[in-house]
């Protein structure tokens, strides 16, 4: 139900933004992931470049031209509850992985951000300022939080797709 | 998570019956190994010190250091006076600094979001630690308003989880915060608190504050003992106990702990000097704008006028001044001299006053009187 619920949302907030690739791009696409076995072929993370990875704290990322842009999950925006205020960090700030960057504020609770990945802020979603209500609402769209430099694509292998976040998210329902 | 080093410092002794204040220090009983019991444990302790940046600063410890998946823990403590603004508040919109700075009064920013409290040794703090699962504020709050009515004193919590007394004046208020793996959830109860210091404080520090900080809800308050002259400190925590105990299923005596001993709390000391930080309790304020009057006076010629005051701040730092003097009453290269100087600056008057000496001291000749006169009123306007 849950899962169902999750794709519902995500389609709806996608259907203009991800790039749709060729059937034939798709195939060839697996046959590349199926022949990398050394470190120098392909990897993985950049071939479904488009595709979003989660982390355990609720966050996704989303890579597009070696930039990720940051949000928080569905299952996050619900468990947080209106969000009132987004303290988000300074461009130019460099964040670990795992390091708090930032914090939203919500009607239940002050809750820290963790960065998925390890880089540089180039841009934070100012409209959040006036309207912190859109991480609510569009937690996969407009209300996304930051982008940032991948200074360690490999990061990105560590991370969850969207069936095992699904799955993981299940698991904590229980 | 349990370091190594504090396993070896800690073993746990559950506290049995016996006068229900009765207190061990922390260096006989603590903390439960993780996983040696099934069903949830509970304990409560009683911080020692008086110091807002400590306790804040313990909150953070036990909430990065012990394991709260299947234990519930509940923090009582008290401060000596100071102003409690929450995570993404504005201090000068929420306090008044110059009063605050003249009684000695500090400042303290706090993890937690919510809004703006004023703590003295009359009022009574509770923070409630749970795993993120446990976390339930209501549940929490149940335990101070049937402690209370049990007193019978008519306390009930409301939609914003504030705790009204008599249906009408605000006792208590609520914040918490959510972190990696666990919950606090801490909230005030107006004992005896000076309530006419409490007023002086909370007001602006000065005019035009324009921020998308969030904003306190000022409420009417009373304390406790206005209602009910009898209760006594010792009686409201013995209540609260009671009641937490029986909440949680516990049989807890509390536990007095002393956050300032580095051997029991180690890493506590520098969380709390991080907390005492220019950089957190003002440096972490949201983006805001200044937009106000200056009124100028000539006292020799007894002439007025006003001046616009725009300012930007960013992290605490003037990021951008810009100052509207007529140009008959100072020169405009003079006024723009003075909104320049104070670029950079933190925003505050001590500051500003600094920057702005060497161009009071340059400018010798007649306009010095108009030019410290504007000094002035631009720092009062900087709380």
């Amino acid at each position: 139900m849950a899962m169902r619920a999750t794709l519902r949302c995500l389609s709806a907030n996608f259907s203009t933004r991800l790039p749709q690739l060729s059937s034939a791009a798709q195939v060839s696409a697996r046959r590349l992931l199926w022949r990398s076995s050394s470190p120098r072929t392909l990897s993985t993370t950049s071939v479904l470049s488009t595709a979003l990875k989660f982390t355990e704290k609720h966050e996704w990322v989303q890579v597009e031209g070696g930039i990720g842009t940051v949000g928080i999950s569905n299952y996050a925006q619900e468990a947080l509850g209106d969000v009132v205020y987004c303290g988000l960090p300074e461009v130019g700030q460099k964040v670990e992985q795992m390091e708090e960057f930032g914090a939203l504020e919500s009607v239940k609770a002050a809750s820290e951000l963790y960065s998925p990945l390890t880089g540089e802020v180039t841009e934070i979603n100012t409209e959040l300022a006036e309207n912190p209500g859109l991480v609510n609402k569009e937690c996969y769209a407009k209300g996304w939080l930051i982008k940032m430099t991948i200074e360690k694509p490999e990061e990105l292998d560590g991370l969850m797709d969207q069936a095992a976040y699904d799955k993981f998210v299940k698991s904590l329902e229980e | 998570m349990m370091t190594s080093q504090l396993r070896r410092t800690f073993s746990f002794l559950r506290a049995g019956t016996g006068p229900p204040l009765q207190a061990w220090t922390a260096s006989r009983c603590l903390f439960l190994d993780s996983g040696s019991s099934s069903s949830d444990v509970g304990l409560v302790l009683q911080s020692q010190s008086t110091d807002v940046h400590q306790n804040l600063a313990l909150e953070d410890w036990i909430d990065a250091h012990v394991d709260l998946q299947q234990r519930h823990i509940l923090l009582l403590w008290r401060n000596r006076p100071a102003v409690v603004i929450g995570r993404h508040q504005n201090p000068w919109s929420e306090c008044n600094l110059p009063a605050m700075r003249r009684a000695g009064i500090p400042l303290a920013r706090r993890r937690s979001g919510g809004g703006t409290v004023f703590h003295d040794l009359g009022n009574l703090n509770l923070t409630f630690f749970a795993s993120k699962k446990g976390y339930d504020r209501r549940r929490n709050l149940k335990v101070v308003t049937e402690a209370l009515r049990r007193l019978g004193l008519d306390a009930r919590a409301t939609d914003r989880l504030d705790i009204l007394l008599n249906g009408h004046y605000k006792i208590s208020g609520t914040a918490s915060r959510l972190s990696r793996k666990s919950s606090y959830h801490h909230c005030t109860l107006l004992h005896s608190a000076d309530r006419s210091a409490l007023s002086a404080v909370l007001r602006p520090s000065c005019p035009g504050v324009q921020s998308n900080a969030t904003a306190s809800v000022p409420s009417p308050v009373t304390n406790l003992v206005e209602h009910a002259p009898w209760l006594r400190w010792e009686q409201l925590l013995d209540a609260v106990l009671q009641q937490y105990n029986a909440e949680f299923g516990l049989s807890s005596a509390s536990v007095l702990v002393n956050p300032a001993d580095e051997s029991e709390f180690p890493g506590l000391g520098s969380m709390a000097a991080e907390l005492r930080s220019w950089d957190w309790t003002f440096g972490k304020t949201p983006k805001f704008s200044v937009e106000t009057l200056l009124e100028l006076r000539d006292e020799q010629l007894s002439a007025r006028c006003s001046a616009q005051l725009h300012m930007e701040v960013r992290s605490g730092l003037v990021e951008r001044c810009r100052l509207g003097v007529p140009a008959e009453w100072l020169p405009l290269g003079l006024s723009r001299q003075l909104s320049e100087v104070l670029l950079g600056e933190r925003f505050c008057p001590h500051r500003a006053a600094a920057a702005v000496t060497a161009l009071l001291l340059s400018e010798s000749g007649p306009l010095n009187g108009r030019l410290q006169n504007l000094s002035e009123a631009l720092l009062a306007a900087m709380g």
